[in-house]
């Protein structure tokens, strides 16, 4: 049915086919890239024979695949990146504008299932060297230790198989290296062995809204961790990167590598020590030897089928095409675990009206943080949440009203015409893995062939409780600010655990290092293997546990 | 709090200083200079032209003289076969979802006023658009496609297309076009030089 064009009454032939993947849409034209970016031929190293093996693929090189990256080169590896998207130049490239930025999405059609159907696309999905990181909002605030054992507190989900003691050396040096702006001492969770290298950005007025509210109502709060540069920033094998000038558009691409996006840090990093980033590669299959070993992916670039062998292979596109890839494959199924735990964190939003000018779209979006609420008191659900102020966008905020308050003609307008004086908080809360929750190959089919991936996501009694748990408490801190016509979005943000980590190939599927249980040189490097969703934004994990995986693979390689 | 309005003509006098860049300005003028006599690509000319009557229900501009276009941007959009990323499971492929969707609209003024819905009066049409928005018109399609989930698609699509417009950002007092060198007064009743004061 999708992929067959019925034709109707009223309805004009279309002359071009449905292909509804821009960068395919290219390919099929024989054209070059439309994208405002520069064509692989003029950034990409000389690509090899098809018949040389590598010593690794990446696929993906986001905040999973370019760590991982920049450290299999440094030490000496022929690594080769397989990027799905373009390879832009963000202060040619870049405009100020929402509409113009969706080129950074990843816009192939997901489809969305369950109750509460996952938003996609500029909501949680990027494409290009740099991946999502071209438009995550630069929060990096680290996971609290007990945020790994779920399991061992409230005997829900699983715990992880590593302690936050394995990983916070991998957190400092993940903050040292982009230049994380944020708070010394930080408030919340043990004491730190460094502080972050930069002191907080401004605290834009939403921020300020939001302190006052949380004073009133018994809340401390804090500058937040932002991977967005507060002061000038230089380090080895990237040089100078400039200030944030808070343009607020992280969620639409940062233009002057302020923000730590991974083609502004981990990328060039990985370059200098000879890595080979390949864009506008899309992986659709993956080799194997007799004994299960992989042999090589192939993958089409510019309309052209080609062929990588590599003794070792990374999977790091993301907890959709991970999955999506392994499924295809059929590989690494053993567990029967691929796609299933999916999760995503309670993202609830409110908003209110100030009688203050607000102008919400300057400085960075979540200037304030709060983790008074990581293990509330008077829960009645298992984990926590964190706090966060929130700029927003006009687009990106108009959407939102539309959908969330299904305002429509004279009103929508008016209400639109108070952009300046509205702000908002949002949670970012822990998720629980359920049986209904899951990632599996539709029948419907993409320009490409192959089958769509569908999400399945209902939110179950532990978040429903949380997030209604944060609205009351976000509602109580917009009244005391002096807030009206406040109003909530039931949102959920990121896809998570859908290749989960653990210790048994029982019940996952990748070891702690990230190892595919069953297939002795295939690994995966993204949030894909979180065993648990954690009370904070995923970013910073997915860094510190690709230099991990890393590293291990490098110690065995010994 | 009474409802602000914003002085005319700031975003195109801003449009050409320094505080804007390349590519930025060539987005917006590209959207500001978008030729006035559309000519659909997608949809034959009366589905086009309920779609954009629908349009004008959901986003009125009775005060602009030449109202910014909605109706362009989703018919460009089916004809190139570009999606946003995603898609609610239970409405079909998006062009399958607008033709089932406008021919719904159409039955629901059947059903209502036993006429199209071209040819009603505005209050009318209104009267149809509030069956769909509340979830449970009346007709046919509506037993085989989500309203609710339709009429979220549909309005939200043609919500951020009139606030991605130059104008409509105008008239809400936003500037983040003009972001060089650098935003530097962004606290509680901070404002640039350059940012526009509401009326009155």
């Amino acid at each position: 049915m999708p992929d067959e064009e019925v034709l109707e009454e009223g309805i004009l032939n279309p002359v071009q086919p449905e292909i509804q993947d821009p960068l395919l849409r290219e390919l099929l034209a024989d054209e070059p890239a439309v994208t405002p970016a520069d064509t692989p031929q003029e950034q990409a190293q000389p690509t090899p024979e098809s018949d040389e093996e590598v010593d690794c693929v990446v696929v993906g090189t986001g905040a999973g695949g370019a760590p991982l990256l920049a450290r299999l080169a440094r030490a000496g590896l022929k690594v080769v990146a397989l990027e799905a998207g373009p390879w832009h130049q963000p202060e040619k490239d870049f405009a100020t504008d929402e509409k113009a930025q969706d080129f950074l999405f990843w816009n192939d059609e997901r489809l969305a299932a369950g109750h509460d159907p996952l938003a996609m696309g500029k909501n949680n999905s990027g494409t290009g060297v740099g991946g999502s990181t071209l438009h995550y909002t630069a929060y990096t605030p680290r996971p609290l230790p007990d945020d790994l054992n779920l399991h061992r507190d409230f005997g829900l989900g699983v715990d992880w198989p590593l302690s936050y003691e394995e990983l916070a050396p991998y957190f400092e040096e993940v903050e040292q290296f982009l230049g994380i702006s944020g708070p010394t001492p930080y408030p919340w969770g043990p004491a730190r062995a460094k502080g972050y290298p930069l002191a907080p950005l401004p605290l834009n007025s939403a921020a300020q809204l939001m302190v006052k509210g949380c004073e009133k109502v018994g809340i401390n709060t804090s500058p937040a961790a932002n991977a967005a540069l507060s002061a000038r920033y230089y380090q080895e094998g990237v040089g100078w990167r400039e200030a944030c000038t808070n343009r607020g558009f992280c969620q639409a691409g940062c233009s002057n590598g302020a923000k730590a996006s991974m083609d502004v840090t981990y990328i060039p990093l990985a370059v200098q020590h000879g890595a080979d980033i390949r864009p506008n590669c899309f992986v659709t299959e993956i080799e194997r030897n007799a004994q299960g070993a992989v042999t090589a992916v192939v993958y089409t670039q510019n309309g052209q089928t080609k062929r990588q062998r590599c003794r070792h292979l990374f999977l790091c596109a993301g907890a959709v095409e991970t999955p999506r890839l392994l499924l295809l494959n059929e590989i690494g199924l053993d567990s029967g675990q691929v796609g299933r735990n999916l999760m995503a964190h309670p993202g609830v939003q409110v908003f209110g009206t100030f009688a203050d000018e607000v102008r919400p779209n300057k400085g960075i979006p979540g200037a304030l943080i709060s983790q008074d609420t990581h293990r509330p008191q008077d829960a009645d659900f298992a984990g926590g949440y964190l706090l966060q102020s929130i700029g927003i966008m006009p687009v990106t905020f108009a959407g939102q009203v539309a959908r969330g308050r299904k305002l429509w003609g004279q009103p929508l307008r008016d209400y639109l015409r108070s952009y300046n004086h509205v702000a908002g908080i949002n949670i970012l809360g822990d998720c629980l893995p359920h049986a209904d929750n899951f990632l599996e190959l539709a029948e419907e089919k993409d320009a490409r062939g192959l089958p769509k991936p569908r999400l399945h996501f209902t939110a179950q009694a532990n978040e429903q409780r949380m997030s209604a748990h944060a609205e009351a408490l976000m509602r109580r801190i917009w009244e005391a600010a002096g807030a009206t016509d406040i109003w909530s979005f039931q949102r959920y943000a990121h896809v998570i655990g859908t290749a989960r980590m653990g210790l048994s190939g029982d019940d996952a599927v990748t070891d702690r290092d990230g190892r595919v249980f069953g297939v002795p040189n295939l690994y995966i490097s993204d949030n894909s293997t979180f065993p648990s969703a954690l009370s904070v934004n995923p970013a910073l994990t997915i860094m510190a546990l690709s230099l991990r995986t890393a590293d291990r693979f490098l110690e065995k390689m010994k | 709090m009474p409802v602000p309005s914003y002085p005319a003509g700031t975003v195109r006098a801003l449009l050409t200083t320094e505080h804007v860049s390349a590519a930025t300005r060539a987005a917006l003028e590209a959207r500001l200079d978008a030729p006035a006599d559309y000519q659909p690509q997608f949809f034959a000319p009366e589905t086009f032209a309920l779609l954009a009557a629908v349009a004008a229900r959901l986003l009125p501009q009775p005060e602009r003289e030449t109202a910014i276009p909605l109706a362009p941007a989703i018919d460009q959009r089916l004809a190139e076969g570009r999606a946003d990323g995603w898609r609610y499971d239970a409405l079909p492929p998006d062009r399958e979802a607008f033709r089932l969707g406008l021919g719904g609209i159409q039955e629901i003024a059947q059903e209502l006023f036993k006429n199209d819905f071209l040819p009603l009066n505005l209050e009318q049409q209104d009267t149809v658009i509030n069956a769909l928005a509340n979830g449970q018109p009346p007709g046919q399609t509506w037993q085989e496609l989500d309203a609710g989930r339709f009429f979220e698609e549909l309005l939200a699509e043609l919500t951020e297309t009139y606030y991605a417009h130059p104008l409509a950002q105008e008239e809400i007092g936003y500037v983040g076009l003009a972001d060089l060198p650098a935003w530097t007064k962004i606290g509680l009743n901070q404002r640039e030089e350059r940012e526009p004061q509401a009326n009155g």
